[in-house]
């Protein structure tokens, strides 16, 4: 009757702890820092801290590389080349390049022209326009003409294994730095980025 | 006798678990290392024991790439014999003290064997860099 009397008060002191404990889980909405520890890890999508990851570690190896230091002009420039992307997702490269192209402008190493692009398209058509008509008007070159310094270019790819219930993927950044008077790459660098679990989760 | 065997049989077992889980590193390298890394006196403040018990800094160094920017490369080992991860931030400061703000903004995450000795390392994006702040986290279980 005793042993009993106890079990009872044991599992409900287990239930009221396990209600408690899942109670702090919120599934409020929140603001999350992106990029944070809190984001979700998910396993069939490139996630916003994935870019950032690989954003990071390419700026940081570029940098590292001495090549800026040899470049023909402070700050050098740098046009956006075609990024392929060979994953399985629709992704706008923008989320690497742009990251990219901000740290490398704080370093003060290297500007991005938005008038030179792959393909002749400008970035930002109106700039373009308006620095021909100028050059027009005053009989000169256009600076949109100019060319850069470099260029950059670059690949995503992905590899999907599985091992029972068990999936991994791995996202695999590729990148080259091109200077344009040569055609030669004189930086490139690969980053990959693996996730390995059962399903997506809260946090890592 | 069957508790016996079942109590050897547990034994073993158990004997078998625990050091399968162990995966350690040997290294092997210089004896007179021909580096000369320029040390950073660091100042520590540990609100996880535990994991400051399980991951500890060995040393901070630094260097200047692209001409003028700070970069930065800590040492970490892994005191434990199983893998373990560890995530890490790095943060900037300028000259009047001022963070300096990073399009990235992302935490990463270093995994280190048992018993391992990694670096971890990172580039100022701003020539103003002079100090930083290196944050260290337990993976969310």
């Amino acid at each position: 009757m005793k042993n009993s009397a106890n079990r009872i008060v044991l599992v409900g002191a287990l239930i009221i702890g396990t209600l408690g404990f899942t109670g702090c889980q919120s599934t409020k909405a929140k603001y999350v820092e992106s990029g944070g520890t809190e984001t979700i890890v998910s396993l069939n999508e490139i996630n916003i801290q994935d870019w950032s990851k690989a954003a990071d570690e390419m700026v940081d190896s570029l940098l590292t590389s001495g090549v800026l230091e040899r470049a023909p002009r402070v700050p050098a420039v740098m046009a956006i080349s075609r990024i392929i992307n060979n994953t399985q997702q629709q992704v706008d490269t923008d989320y690497l390049t742009k990251k990219i192209r901000v740290e490398l402008n704080k370093s003060g190493k290297v500007v991005t022209t938005t008038t030179v692009g792959a393909g002749g398209r400008a970035e930002d058509q109106l700039a373009k326009d308006a620095a021909e008509y100028d050059a027009f008007m005053k009989d000169k070159q256009p600076a949109s003409s100019n060319m850069p310094d470099y260029s950059l270019s670059g690949k995503l790819l992905e590899n999907r294994v599985r091992a029972g219930s068990t999936r991994q993927v791995t996202y695999t950044f590729q990148l080259s730095l091109t200077e344009v008077a040569t055609g030669y790459a004189v930086w490139e660098d690969e980053k990959e980025i693996t996730k390995q679990g059962k399903k997506a989760s809260v946090g890592w | 006798m069957r508790f016996y065997t079942l109590t050897t049989t547990l034994a073993v077992l158990s004997l078998a678990f625990i050091t399968g889980c162990r995966q350690t590193v040997n290294t092997t390298q210089r004896a007179q290392s021909q580096a000369a890394p320029s040390y950073v006196d660091d100042h520590r403040i540990i609100t996880d024991r535990g994991l400051g018990r399980i991951i500890h800094i060995l040393s901070v160094n630094e260097t200047t790439v692209s001409g003028d920017l700070l970069k930065i490369q800590v040492r970490l080992e892994n005191t434990s014999k199983k893998p373990q991860t560890v995530n890490y931030f790095f943060e900037w400061y300028d000259v009047d003290g001022m963070l300096v703000s990073s399009a990235s903004l992302a935490w990463e995450s270093k995994r280190l064997q048992g018993k391992e000795v990694g670096v971890i390392t990172a580039v100022a994006r701003n020539s103003r860099v002079v100090d930083f702040i290196v944050k260290l986290q337990e993976p969310k279980r």
